[in-house]
């Protein structure tokens, strides 16, 4: 069975069809692609997937379990976590401070502990600082350790944001734009890094991508959206040369 | 290393005790006369008030402008208990204070009780709606209190007993900034700045927004309804007049000139503003032209208040050192 499994989704905002009909199934270790022109309804199906709309029609099947109707920070405990298309970094926060609000709904304390300093305290606040100081360092980011995560550069935010996501434990990671606003190279460092965060992480990647060489370097699976329907799906070299695909982006030929 | 740490709090409570001495020391020489030690004890009260209106607005990002209704809150229950139970017995302290302790405790509970019904509904919505709701939470506490004859109205609450000295004070502003610094310097309080940088992003990494949000404006709300206590049982007359939104505008104005996200700004801006117009006394009426002068200035030069982001080095809590990190 997949890992997860979205059926017949759709989603209407008034009288506009978002997303009409979405299908996909994640089977676990994949790296998917979902691109589209702008207004496609890519950032909605994220939106739903992670809770933030709840579809008006269709099932969101997760690890067997149905999560249509979940809140968001229950979708993220259950497993499914996300970075955003404009970086959303908690900026007034330090870098490693970042990592560990992520890993607080698995924190051992609670509100008593908190106020009186527990030993339980200490002991949850040492672990959960070796455990992020351990994750900083898989992403080059522990000499920034303290200091506040908006003051980093624009190619380590990303990181940064990354490895967030990664401290709620997922099974399925999805990534909005993650190369957005990187030069070749840094997308090419991207790129390997995705293959190595599924690989080391255990994850299923979904992504939404517009550089193409991204998308095409990246995943195994492509689906193609526009108007909020499906217009194509298959490998990279199949989308890359169907009709439909070309003409969504391109417009319909003289 | 858990020495040194538990040794931090000690510098914290050093620091209070050292101004504690200074002030009473003052006192017994005669230099401070009975009205500057009441100026004093206003402001160890009026600290933990603009801390724990802190906590909602400055460190989670949400925007609570009628604090001073939960203030009331406490302030007239505990003074109910005190002035019912120990109406003939107040001579005696050993009978007097565990009442007066259990008093300001039923208080802050009773305030917090208000807190949640207030933000339990309001604070589910993003945006603006808390403004609204604790405004009109705030005016209509102080309205049933007015129309309520047993806390007497209109006429105010009288001949309460005199609990709260400057001792009283020192000991609530110390335990009450430990609280909730401990909680500031925790996965909790981590939290609660996560949900101010961007609630959208908090959601998406676990966090139950709406749960700790509420949870952080309940305990604000009950520390509030504990200074009403001891603000009471130092006046010895509470009037529903002295809970307005004026007052509470009073607090906003603490916070937001020390330094809203800062715990030293909260105790910086009350020290201040509650001190100034009585060092300016001489300046007679002028001093209603500088005062809200400094303030203009101040949020011109410093718009994040005069501390910014900035703590006193008694309040902070070190970071370990890390093992192999190069910073």
């Amino acid at each position: 069975m997949a890992l997860l499994d979205i059926q017949h989704l759709t989603q209407f905002f008034g009288g506009l069809r978002a997303v009409s009909d979405f299908n996909i199934q994640l089977e676990h270790g994949e790296i998917v692609g979902l691109i589209g022109p702008n207004g496609a309804g890519k950032t909605t199906v994220f939106n739903l997937i992670t809770g933030v709309y709840t579809p008006t029609k269709g099932t969101i099947v997760f690890d067997g379990q149905n999560i249509v109707g979940k809140k968001t920070y229950q979708i993220t405990q259950a497993g499914i976590a996300r970075t955003f298309q404009n970086i959303r970094l908690f900026s007034k926060s330090s870098v490693i401070d970042n990592i560990k609000i992520a890993y607080h709904f698995r924190m051992s304390y609670g509100n008593t502990d908190a106020f009186l300093h527990t030993r339980k305290y200490w002991q949850g606040e040492q672990l959960v600082d070796d455990y992020a100081i351990d994750l900083l360092r898989l992403f080059h980011l522990e000499g920034h350790a303290d200091d506040l995560s908006g003051s980093l550069p624009y190619g380590a935010q990303r990181r940064l944001e990354i490895a967030r996501a990664l401290a709620t434990k997922p099974k399925v990671l999805i990534l909005d734009e993650p190369a957005a606003g990187m030069n070749p190279a840094e997308a090419d460092e991207l790129m390997e890094m995705i293959h190595w965060l599924r690989d080391k992480f255990d994850l299923t990647i979904l992504l939404i991508e517009h550089q193409m060489r991204v998308v095409m370097g990246v995943c195994e699976r492509i689906k193609v959206m526009d108007f909020g329907e499906t217009i194509c799906e298959g490998v990279p070299e199949y989308i890359r040369n169907d009709p439909r695909v070309i003409e969504a982006y391109l417009g319909k030929g003289a | 290393m858990t020495f040194l740490r538990r040794h931090r709090t000690l510098a914290t409570i050093t620091a209070f005790v050292l101004v504690y001495a200074v002030i009473k020391t003052l006192n017994l020489t005669g230099t401070l006369n009975a009205y500057y030690i009441q100026l004093i004890m206003l402001v160890g009260i009026n600290v933990v008030m603009t801390l724990s209106l802190g906590m909602v607005n400055g460190f989670t990002g949400q925007f609570s402008i009628g604090h001073a209704g939960f203030m009331a809150v406490g302030a007239y229950t505990s003074a109910m208990i005190t002035t019912v139970w120990l109406h003939t017995s107040t001579a005696n302290p050993w009978v007097g204070y565990p009442v007066f302790i259990v008093a300001i405790l039923a208080g802050g509970l009773m305030a917090a009780g208000a807190g949640y019904l207030v933000g339990a509904p309001s604070l589910r919505l993003k945006g603006d709606y808390l403004a609204i709701v604790t405004l009109s939470a705030n005016e209509l506490i102080r309205t049933v209190i007015r129309i309520t004859d047993v806390l007497g109205g209109p006429r105010g609450l009288g001949g309460i007993p005199k609990f709260t000295t400057l001792e009283v004070v020192f000991v609530f502003a110390i335990v009450s900034v430990v609280l909730m610094r401990n909680y500031l310097f925790s996965s909790h309080g981590r939290s609660m700045k996560a949900i101010r940088d961007s609630e959208i992003a908090a959601e998406a990494t676990g966090i139950n927004t709406t749960k700790q949000k509420v949870f952080v404006f309940v305990f604000s709300a009950f520390f509030a309804g504990v200074s009403g206590g001891v603000f009471a049982h130092l006046l010895q007359f509470i009037h529903p007049d002295n809970f307005s939104f004026v007052k509470s505008l009073e607090y906003l104005i603490y916070l937001y000139v020390g330094g809203a996200t800062s715990i030293s700004g909260a105790i910086v801006g009350p020290a201040i503003f509650t001190l100034l117009p009585e060092l300016m006394r001489s300046l007679q009426s002028w001093r209603m032209v500088i005062y809200p002068l400094i303030l203009i200035l101040t949020m011109i030069f410093r718009t994040e208040g005069i501390m910014g982001l900035k703590e006193f080095n008694f309040i902070l809590i070190p970071q370990r050192q890390r093992k192999g990190v190069s910073a």
